[in-house]
């Protein structure tokens, strides 16, 4: 991973390895991802994401799980993680495969 | 845009030890049920259904629910909780009050130990009042959630208060109405005051949380909350005054306060975008099954006030163990399993983030033996609940036997998930 560039869609792909532990769910498929800026320049990834409700317990372990997957597979950048409310999250965000696993687990 | 939150979940050392006392007094509950089957057959105002009923409701259902609310305050005030040693002492309190307040009513003890244990259960929610209000004061959401557990609180402390003045009264009568009439005032604000509201609280912000339902319509809840305190006020004053029309007046305006929160819960499980319910949650859906019964005999009682007074004096005591147990208990059981795996995990897994070989919560506990817990503790409820309307002691016993495997299964699968952090402080 380290030889290559990243792009939008390689870390949206690096992303779906976190779950969230409560839905048993990929935070891409969850729909909690809102934006992703790469910058090559200064080397900085930023993630823009929310949770699925604010004061969720577990919403701490998740961000720290985002920077955490980004900085071990994308190596030479700085990533960071915001938080956002706006929009809040609905179930429509989420993608087939999300609704499939919810009904699933 | 907001950086990551910083946590704000207290450490697990303050939040454990409630679980792991209150499971422990359930099972010594349930073994008192086998081996006192009596205590169910006789008029209410016995000295080992009075210490069977405290054990219950402040050693297992207050202890557990002080333990998982420090956890929930960061999650529904959205602050930490405000002292850590606050939450210690009034731990060690209440759990000392609980076992003297037991001794004395079991040897009906009405002097010095009963006082004593008294001044302990007031020193233990004075200090856990405090704790969650100072908490409360430096969070600026004003959910109607928030305004239910600040209301529960309020209430708990009138339950104690009066609680004491009845311990009080028994020593020395100076309260012109009569004790047994009390009585029901203290239970009422405590069930319906304290527990019930305290679990509206929290549940209309986990259910939905858990099912992952949104856009609800909270206008349910917040008329449930001034219903509910509107008919707890009337109920004191009517209790109090004697004033029987006053008492059914008040029921219905109760049962209307808690029909509108059963309301919001069916909405948000229809709403559900998780179809399968886990484990927890099952157990959670039979205790608002049990809800229903504990709200049916209730309209049946309040119908059949002063007619059959042998009856009422039952179906009171069937009516106080559906709210207890087959509701409160239940519920508390399952979501033991929706909280403290997460506790847990949470603690011991929170360096090792970003490590493929994590486990989910859901897998901190068995969940065969959380199936079969269940299993058992339906069917010795019901069959328990069986034996108090036939007055059988062998029905009732047979029930707490069944109870009583359940208890175990409980408390073998809460130290199972406790155990999983003890393996990695190696």
């Amino acid at each position: 991973m380290s030889e290559m560039k990243p792009t939008k869609e390689i870390i949206i792909e690096l992303l779906k390895q976190v779950i969230d532990p409560e839905l048993m769910v990929n935070i891409v498929d969850l729909g909690l991802v809102y934006d992703i800026k790469i910058q090559d320049d200064k080397k900085v990834i930023q993630v823009e994401m929310t949770l699925t409700s604010a004061g969720c317990p577990l919403g701490d372990m998740i961000l720290a799980d985002v920077e955490c997957v980004l900085k071990e597979q994308v190596e030479g950048y700085s990533i960071m993680v915001y938080l956002v409310w706006d929009p809040v999250w609905s179930p429509d965000l989420l993608t087939q495969a999300g609704k499939s696993a919810l009904e699933r687990f | 845009m907001q950086q990551i939150a910083s946590n704000n979940a207290p450490s697990p050392l303050v939040v454990v030890p409630h679980f792991i006392v209150g499971g422990l007094i359930w099972v010594l509950v349930t073994a008192l049920i086998v081996v006192f089957p009596d205590s169910f057959t006789q008029h209410y105002f016995n000295p080992q259904l009075l210490a069977i009923t405290h054990l219950l409701v402040l050693g297992w259902i207050t202890m557990v629910i002080f333990g998982a609310l420090y956890q929930l305050i960061p999650v529904i005030m959205e602050v930490k909780l405000y002292s850590e040693k606050l939450a210690v002492i009034s731990l060690v309190s209440l759990a000392i009050g609980t076992l003297l307040l037991a001794i004395s009513f079991w040897n009906f003890w009405l002097g010095t130990t009963m006082i004593l244990a008294a001044m302990f259960l007031l020193v233990s929610v004075s200090v856990f009042s405090f704790n969650v209000f100072q908490s409360a004061l430096q969070s600026a959401n004003e959910s109607i959630e928030k305004q239910f557990i600040q209301t529960s609180i309020v209430w708990l402390v009138f339950t104690i208060v009066a609680g004491v003045t009845l311990a009080f009264n028994l020593t020395a009568v100076f309260l012109a109405t009569p004790h047994i009439e009390l009585l029901k005032l203290h239970a009422n604000a405590g069930v319906v005051g304290w527990f019930i509201q305290l679990i509206i609280g929290v549940s209309s912000r986990l259910v939905p949380m858990f099912m992952v339902s949104h856009n609800l319509d909270k206008s349910k809840l917040k008329v449930a909350h001034v219903l509910i305190n509107i008919g707890l006020i009337l109920s004191v004053l009517s209790i109090y005054l004697q004033w029987k029309l006053g008492v059914v007046v008040t029921a219905i305006i109760l049962l209307s306060g808690i029909g509108f929160f059963v309301f919001f819960i069916i909405d948000s499980y229809k709403n559900r975008i998780k179809k399968q319910l886990d484990i927890g949650m099952k157990q959670s859906v039979f205790s608002f099954f049990m809800l229903f019964l504990g709200l049916f005999i209730f309209f049946f009682l309040i119908l059949t006030t002063d007619l059959f007074e042998s009856l009422t004096a039952q179906l009171s005591i069937a009516l106080v163990s559906t709210l207890l147990i087959g509701f409160i208990t239940s519920l508390i059981m399952g979501q033991t399993y929706k909280t403290l795996p997460f506790i847990i995990w949470l603690h011991v897994y929170r360096n090792r983030i970003g490590k493929s070989d994590i486990p989910f919560p859901k897998n901190l506990y068995s969940e065969l033996i959380s199936k079969t817990q269940l299993v058992f503790f339906a069917l010795g409820f019901l069959v328990f609940f069986a034996g108090i309307l036939m007055l059988n002691e062998f029905i009732i016993t047979l029930g707490g036997v069944l109870m009583f495997i359940s208890s175990v299964l409980y408390s073998f699968n809460t130290i199972k998930i406790i155990k999983h952090k003890a393996k990695l402080y190696e």
